[in-house]
């Protein structure tokens, strides 16, 4: 509650909260707000079969991009496929790190050792590259790239569990706890896991920002969504072939990089305001 | 310190022996018909090879174990595979755009460390001052901007609006020139070997097209280092020899010189390497953008064709360059701060 308080409090961090409300409630009402046609809602629906895209008008507010392919509904439905690689992603990146790092914390010793020899040659790895190797051997797809992105994306977590608990366990209320004989499965949940788990489980929260840059960009490069699915990395590949326009009227496609690009940025833009200053409220240090 | 580096350069193999063990066990799903068939162009020639001969000949059946010992063999002799995406061996792929890669690093990560240290260190000064709050939006906005959308915006605005930064790595005919008999190659990277050919003109040239893509790099990580440095020299700031520092009557400019500079590079010299790995992903990106010919490039073009070898080679390139990249960052680390003792 505190958190949220200061959170509020603070003209940035509000307006990132205002954003990400927006998005929500954008996800929630997608199915009013863009009325589906199709059995999947994620593909997007075409008004016609010309490549060339078709400007905003009064029926088609945000433009056709290549194809026909209707931006404003692109968009809509676009903020529920962000949500949800987003939080798909980092929620088992989460789970992975936390238990590895948890298992390396409490037994240390030689699996501790395997164990952070393991993390090291995960870390070792270009990330973006990791999940292209993946695609390029099982195919393109959102889950394809999904994926790889959990399994190259976990070791922060582990190691930044692994040493809250660490920290933890030499606290002076743990061994307080021990002292007078509370059980272990006591300690555990109690005292050490609420003060190790919370940091970690915010940090990764505010991940979901750069996870949506990561799928976008390589729906972008034709690794991910496929044609026509709602996802604004996959619209914006579309927009690569026109954003030139055409001889004498450069911006003449202007619409197929604007709406899809803005869309993008503002839901990055309102997880990385919040995590901004989140950091400074949870760094103690920065309290003046 | 010695025994510290050759104790990294011993796990320079561990590292590899591990990367190539998770690549190799992707490729082992995919079963010798699927591996044998990503070779055949269309299906009219499938009825003209013959897949068993071709399964038998290259031993695409073998138990993993020996696949794998011979995998790596081949990879110790620098036989990476053909690349048919590319229609050249990986080795000579690679060999081939990495100077383009290397140049545009280059040239991105000098202005992205000065001016993000120096911007950092202003914040930091100045904190909860006007010119905090607008350094630190821009940065919030700048990182929050995906490496394609900027990277369309400024081909967009470079090229189709100002006309003065192109896409590519050089118009067609300083092309022809460079590939010419009169111009000799030292780097492979243009900008550089051009004035030691004395030939400004392509210069000029390759300037002009390495503008927009090192422009758009740097942008996302002037925006990182801006933010690493500022809260590490927010925490400087508040120790206690700053404090002592002040209060013997140091003028302020002699402070954050003499005394908080120097400490708070030190965490800043730890995310070079997160750095470099995220430039390195972004560099794929940004080079496909601009088409600009490296190996962000090729990896990108290699898997949307489904060219296994040529990105399993492009992975294991940079992983090695990864590990010594951290290695180095491990040295200068004990040399900026004495306190860190490498053993």
């Amino acid at each position: 509650m505190e958190i949220l308080r200061r959170l509020v409090k603070n003209r940035i961090s509000l307006l990132g909260l205002v954003l990400l409300i927006i998005f929500v409630l954008i996800a929630i009402l997608a199915p009013w707000l863009a009325p589906t046609e199709h059995e999947d809602p994620y593909r997007i629906p075409r008004r016609g079969w010309t490549l060339e895209p078709t400007p905003p008008s009064a029926e088609y507010p945000l433009g056709l991009t290549q194809g026909q392919y209707d931006i404003y509904y692109g968009i809509i439905w676009g903020t529920r496929t962000a949500f949800r690689v987003g939080i798909i992603v980092i929620t088992f990146r989460a789970l992975i790190g936390i238990l590895l790092g948890s298992i390396s914390a409490y037994y240390g010793g030689l699996l501790d050792e395997i164990l952070m020899r393991f993390t090291d040659i995960f870390m070792s790895f270009p990330y973006l590259i990791g999940v292209v190797v993946f695609v390029s051997i099982f195919g393109p797809g959102l889950n394809n790239v999904m994926i790889p992105l959990i399994a190259l994306g976990w070791m922060p977590y582990a190691r930044m569990i692994r040493g809250n608990i660490l920290a933890i366990k030499q606290e002076e209320y743990v061994m307080a706890a021990q002292a007078i004989g509370v059980s272990d499965l006591k300690i555990i949940t109690r005292h050490i896991l609420p003060n190790s788990i919370f940091p970690v489980l915010i940090q990764a929260s505010m991940q979901i920002g750069s996870i949506v840059i990561s799928v976008s960009a390589l729906s972008f490069l034709g690794l991910g969504a496929p044609e026509g699915y709602a996802d604004w990395g996959q619209m914006l590949s579309f927009a690569r072939n026109w954003m030139l326009g055409e001889q004498g009227n450069v911006l003449k496609y202007w619409f197929t990089v604007a709406y899809p690009g803005m869309a993008m940025v503002l839901f990055v833009l309102s997880w990385n305001l919040i995590g901004d200053a989140f950091r400074d409220i949870m760094d103690p240090r920065i309290q003046a | 310190m010695l025994s510290y580096i050759v104790r990294r350069l011993m796990f320079l193999p561990v590292v590899l022996f591990g990367i190539t063990i998770l690549i190799f066990a992707l490729i082992s799903t995919l079963g010798p018909w699927t591996l044998v068939a990503t070779f055949i162009p269309s299906p009219d020639a499938e009825r003209h090879v013959d897949l068993e001969g071709i399964i038998q000949k290259y031993h695409l059946d073998d138990p993993p174990l020996k696949m794998y010992m011979r995998w790596v063999n081949n990879l110790f002799h620098g036989n990476l595979g053909w690349s048919q995406s590319s229609h050249m061996t990986v080795s000579e792929a690679i060999g081939n755009r990495f100077p383009a890669t290397l140049e545009l690093t280059l040239f991105a990560v000098i202005p992205v460390i000065i001016g993000g240290i120096a911007l950092g260190v202003i914040s930091a000064v100045h904190h909860n001052k006007p010119i905090d709050h607008t350094t630190r939006i821009i940065s919030i906005g700048l990182w929050s901007l995906p490496d394609f959308v900027l990277g369309l915006a400024v081909l967009m605005v470079g090229y189709g609006i100002l006309g003065w930064f192109p896409p590519g790595r050089l118009s067609s005919w300083a092309e022809l020139e460079v590939l010419s008999d009169s111009f000799r190659s030292f780097t492979g990277m243009h900008t550089l070997d051009s004035l030691l050919n004395l030939r400004f003109d392509i210069f000029w040239n390759a300037l002009r097209h390495i503008v927009g893509p090192v422009f758009t790099l740097a942008c996302l990580w002037w925006a990182f280092m801006l933010r690493i440095t500022r809260s590490s020299m927010l925490d400087v700031l508040n120790q206690d020899y700053v404090r002592t520092a002040r209060a013997k009557g140091l003028a302020e400019k002699d402070v954050i010189k003499r005394h908080a500079l120097g400490n708070a590079l030190i965490p800043v010299t730890t995310v070079a390497s997160n750095m470099l790995l995220g430039l390195l992903g972004g560099v794929m990106i940004v080079e496909t953008v601009f088409n600009y010919p490296g190996l962000g490039l090729l990896t990108s073009t290699a898997a949307t064709r489904l060219d296994v070898p040529c990105v399993v080679g492009v992975a294991l390139f940079y992983a090695i360059i990864l590990v010594l990249v951290n290695l180095v960052v491990d040295i200068l680390y004990s040399v900026i701060d004495p306190r860190v003792r490498l053993e």
